[in-house]
């Protein structure tokens, strides 16, 4: 184990179990926090690259309500 | 009533505009932030929606992150009954939101109750000025 993470290790394990609780519930959150921001940059500049990246909240809108039907009337035919 | 206290279904448009960071609607990025505090549930319409637009690593990357959240996020793949999609299309609904409505009402009674965060535009821009 690297010493950085053994050294946190050893921090968190002193802590108050209360305090470990409000810890892990404040780490997760910041690293889904931190996933979502990642996964919205990759989004964007994939977009970019596809020059779909300016379109408006209409436009988007208008797409999205095309597409929910193309996918319902396949899902559901009768 | 609190989205923090139901389960909730975001629309497509919450999860792409968010995840898109579209400057007219920046309360779907800042929900996104949020959703640690939120109990979501994503019924297979929402999901085929999702993976329509986003590419096949995205979507990958997405369910990762939410599986962190579990059991606080619901993935539900099963499909809705023609009967119920056909109820509401009797009540002005196009098939595709009636088909969102019907995965609703199933959610409700299989959870007792679900409550269904759709946000137009209008309402966005309404409330990012808050």
């Amino acid at each position: 184990m690297d010493a950085r993470v053994e050294k946190l290790a050893s921090e968190f394990a002193a802590l108050e179990e209360a305090e470990q609780k409000v810890l892990l519930e404040r780490a997760a959150e910041l690293s889904l926090r931190r996933g979502l921001v990642q996964l919205s940059e990759k989004y964007r500049k994939r977009l970019q690259q596809q020059g779909e990246q300016d379109q408006t909240a209409n436009q988007i809108l208008a797409k999205l309500k095309q597409l929910r039907e193309e996918i319902a009337a396949r899902e559901y035919p009768g | 009533m609190s989205i923090l206290d139901e389960w909730i279904v975001l629309d497509t448009n919450v999860w792409i505009f968010g995840l898109r960071r579209v400057p007219d609607v920046p309360a779907c990025a800042q929900l996104l932030e949020r959703l640690h505090r939120l109990s979501v549930v994503l019924p297979r319409q929402i999901l085929q929606e999702l993976q329509a637009n986003l590419s096949e690593d995205e979507i990958k990357t997405l369910f990762r992150l939410l599986s962190r959240l579990s059991p606080k996020v619901i993935v539900n793949w099963g499909k809705t009954q023609q009967g119920i999609i056909t109820k509401y299309q009797g009540l002005g609904c196009k098939l595709g939101d009636a088909a969102v409505a019907a995965h609703l009402e199933e959610l409700g009674k299989s959870r007792r109750r679900a409550f269904f965060l759709f946000l137009p535009p209008l309402f966005l821009q309404v409330a990012s000025r808050r």
